[in-house]
């Protein structure tokens, strides 16, 4: 108990982090789905695209020691052009693979995101690397480590947590606050009655792709800071856990993405750190069964209608 | 830069034709030279584990080259197909069944993973005849225990390297032991020997596992810091010790200083030093083979050199820990099938089978005989120690 007392707090510190990284990419899953009712499968890859141009410029400015320029300035300039990279590349992937399907069978658009998927990670392990890409964080950014009384944290990591919950904040706004975000609504409700009212609802969707992956870019730039190092695999495992805290959450809920986010994050460091790391995804996955059977529309969807 | 190429290859066909006439009793003469002589280099060649794969593969093409240099098998030129695997043995399934149904496909140089041998070694077994395999880093017990007559490896046994690990970290005065595996055949089988050593000479420890790829350590970091570890062991093919010692840096680990590492031979990686961004520095990793940069004895400088002259100057530090390996295994492999007959143009894979087992081999560390079971005898653990850019030798161990 007195194990359990003392390491608490810095697990809970640990699986807020990750969570918040789940959380951000869940977004994503979910405005794609609270708009189209489209798993858009490829969107953990797209997070993985967004970390690459993040390394990619971060390793171009530091190796030509351009760094000498402010790390923020640096810093900057990744989540410029990660986020919009990943922003127009979610745009592009709407456009070739998606819009062409849909009217068709639901399944097709499925299929066809698996596909990008796929294509992301083969064309990034063949064309930028196979082996894991580093990060240069130490030219970029401080490594200070933030002490609160027997909890610590890297900054980068809070970092990644303050700059994810802002962004999820914002976004929240964007969507229930502004014209464009009453359009969005409008559109998950119903995509016929929205075009009657004279909304364009091709522009809405490539808008939320954008706003999307823009969204997994930032992602990217945040793993690449914390964690110094990128593959063209970890958009997988991590798209998957996001997916889930999506659907935990209730898939087509903002606010539910969050939440689920952050709690799949904290099971997973509490069941890593007093349970046993072995069953780690088992106790994550599990708890998605457990919720899926109790409450099949997740912690905060409704049973229809009123997504977004 | 053409010219230095030239001689270093010169230099180490002459290495090679030396080993050639001091092994071959009943060679082949070049009145019957075989038709066409096929031998595969198999290994995770892309994919995450490239970083082992990619050296091999390299020092593999260039063990063929000078071999054929110096006049293949009786004058035909051995063609070496690539075999990649990606760490997947129902891939190396598919890859294997083009060389069982080809009786011109002698041998293979691989699989380098336990996990992918034990997955397809059955159909190597069952092929008629058997096809053997060399393999350069395969370390499991099972792989040579399990009765299997094609299977052979120049590097060193789980249990061999388990204990010697173990009691690496007890003589550099471990007393609480962090033990870490990466939940493959490779990495839980050697884990659990390190483990098996430590619990009998009372050293506490504590368990932990954690998947392949994995990126965040914070959970790990924050246990290793409440188990109050002042050695943490990692059994791991090498992509995830940079994350590991760089999240136990920023959680106030430093190596060296108020904890110590030990990696095994898939850390044992000059490229984690970058990836971890010096993280890694004062990282103790020990190999199940020796490297070649860092033993003495003319037959690895000269190999150093060449190898360096074919790939580039800086090309050792991206050849990962089994280049030297790998080359020895292809040396043995080819000087194998260089001593079974030729009949009627071709060798038999049955022959280069029995030659694998009786005869004694001339390689770049010098001479290798393997033991009934397919392992090689007197194979040494040898401990590294990351400083600077470089692994450097620190000595040879054993448990």
């Amino acid at each position: 108990m007195d194990y359990f007392l003392q390491n608490f707090p810095q697990q809970l510190v640990n699986g807020l982090e990750l969570g918040s990284l789940y959380a951000l990419i869940a977004l994503g899953y979910t405005l794609i789905y609270g708009i189209l009712e489209l798993l858009n499968f490829a969107h953990g890859d797209v997070f993985m695209v967004g970390a690459f141009l993040a390394a990619g410029v971060a390793a171009l400015l530091v190796h030509n020691e351009v760094a000498a320029i402010p790390g923020g300035l640096a810093v900057g300039l990744m989540l410029l052009i990660a986020m919009g990279g990943a922003g127009f590349l979610g745009v592009g992937i709407e456009r070739v693979a998606y819009r062409p399907l849909r009217n068709a069978n639901r399944l097709a658009p499925l299929i066809t995101a698996i596909g990008v998927s796929l294509f992301l990670e083969s064309a990034v392990q063949v064309f930028v690397s196979p082996a894991p890409v580093l990060v240069p964080t130490n030219a970029l950014v401080a490594q200070t480590v933030v002490h609160a009384g027997n909890v610590e944290s890297p900054l980068t990591g809070l970092i990644l947590f303050a700059a994810s919950v802002g962004l999820m904040i914002a976004l929240d706004v964007f969507v229930f606050r502004t014209r464009f975000g009453s359009a969005m609504r409008a559109t998950a409700q119903d995509r016929e009655a929205a075009t009657f009212m004279g909304i364009d609802v091709d522009r809405v969707i490539m808008v939320t792709f954008f706003v999307a992956s823009a969204l997994a870019g930032l992602g990217g730039v945040l793993f690449g800071l914390r964690y110094a190092e990128v593959d063209f695999f970890m958009g997988y495992l991590l798209g998957i856990k996001a997916f889930t805290a999506a659907v935990i959450g209730g898939i087509g809920n903002i606010r539910g993405a969050m939440v689920g986010g952050l709690l799949l994050g904290v099971l997973e460091s509490m069941a890593g750190g007093f349970i046993s790391t072995q069953f780690q995804d088992t106790f994550v996955f599990l708890t998605l069964i457990i919720v899926l059977l109790v409450r099949p529309q997740g912690l905060f969807g409704q049973p229809l209608a009123d997504r977004a | 830069m053409a010219q230095p190429r030239i001689l270093a290859l010169a230099a180490l066909a002459t290495v090679g034709l030396a080993a050639c006439g001091g092994g071959s009793s009943t060679g082949g003469t070049a009145t019957n030279k075989p038709d066409k002589v096929q031998i595969a280099c198999e290994g995770p060649f892309t994919g995450d584990e490239a970083s082992i794969g990619a050296g091999a593969l390299r020092a593999c093409q260039l063990a063929v080259k000078v071999f054929n240099n110096a006049g293949g098998v009786g004058g035909t030129q051995v063609t070496l197909l690539i075999w990649d695997d990606n760490h997947n043995a129902q891939t190396a399934q598919t890859l294997q069944a083009q060389g069982t149904s080809d009786p011109t496909v002698l041998g293979i140089v691989g699989p380098m993973n336990s996990g992918v041998v034990l997955g397809s070694v059955t159909g190597l077994q069952s092929a008629t005849p058997p096809l053997p395999f060399v393999s350069e880093s395969a370390s499991n017990v099972k792989v040579t225990d399990s009765g299997n007559s094609v299977a052979h490896r120049v590097n060193a046994r789980d249990d061999a390297q388990g204990p010697a690990d173990a009691k690496f970290m007890i003589d550099q005065g471990a007393h609480k032991v962090y033990v870490m595996d990466a939940k493959s055949d490779y990495s839980t089988g050697l884990a659990d020997q390190t483990q098996k050593y430590l619990s009998d000479h009372n050293i506490t420890f504590m368990r932990d596992s954690v998947k392949a790829g994995t990126k965040d350590f914070s959970t790990t970091v924050t246990k290793i810091k409440a188990f109050n570890a002042d050695w943490v062991y990692f059994a791991d093919e090498g992509p995830e010790a940079a994350p590991l010692v760089s999240a136990m840096k920023s959680g106030g680990l430093t190596l060296g200083n108020n904890i110590n590492f030990l990696g095994t031979d898939g850390e044992e990686d000059p490229s984690i030093i970058t990836t971890s961004q010096g993280a890694y520095d004062g990282a103790y990793a020990t190999n199940i083979t020796a490297d070649p940069a860092g033993v003495t004895g003319s037959g690895a400088a000269n190999y150093v050199t060449a190898y360096k002259a074919e790939y580039g100057p800086d090309s050792i530090s991206q050849a990962g820990p089994f280049y030297g390996s790998a080359y020895e295994a292809t040396q043995v492999l080819l000087q194998a099938i260089k001593n079974s007959p030729v009949k009627n143009g071709k060798i038999s894979r049955a022959d280069v089978l029995s030659h694998l087992g009786s005869d004694t081999f001339t390689t770049i560390f010098g001479s290798v005989k393997f033991d009934a079971k397919g392992d090689v005898q007197g194979g040494g653990i040898y401990v590294y120690q990351a400083k600077g850019s470089s692994m450097v030798v620190l000595k040879q161990v054993s448990g």
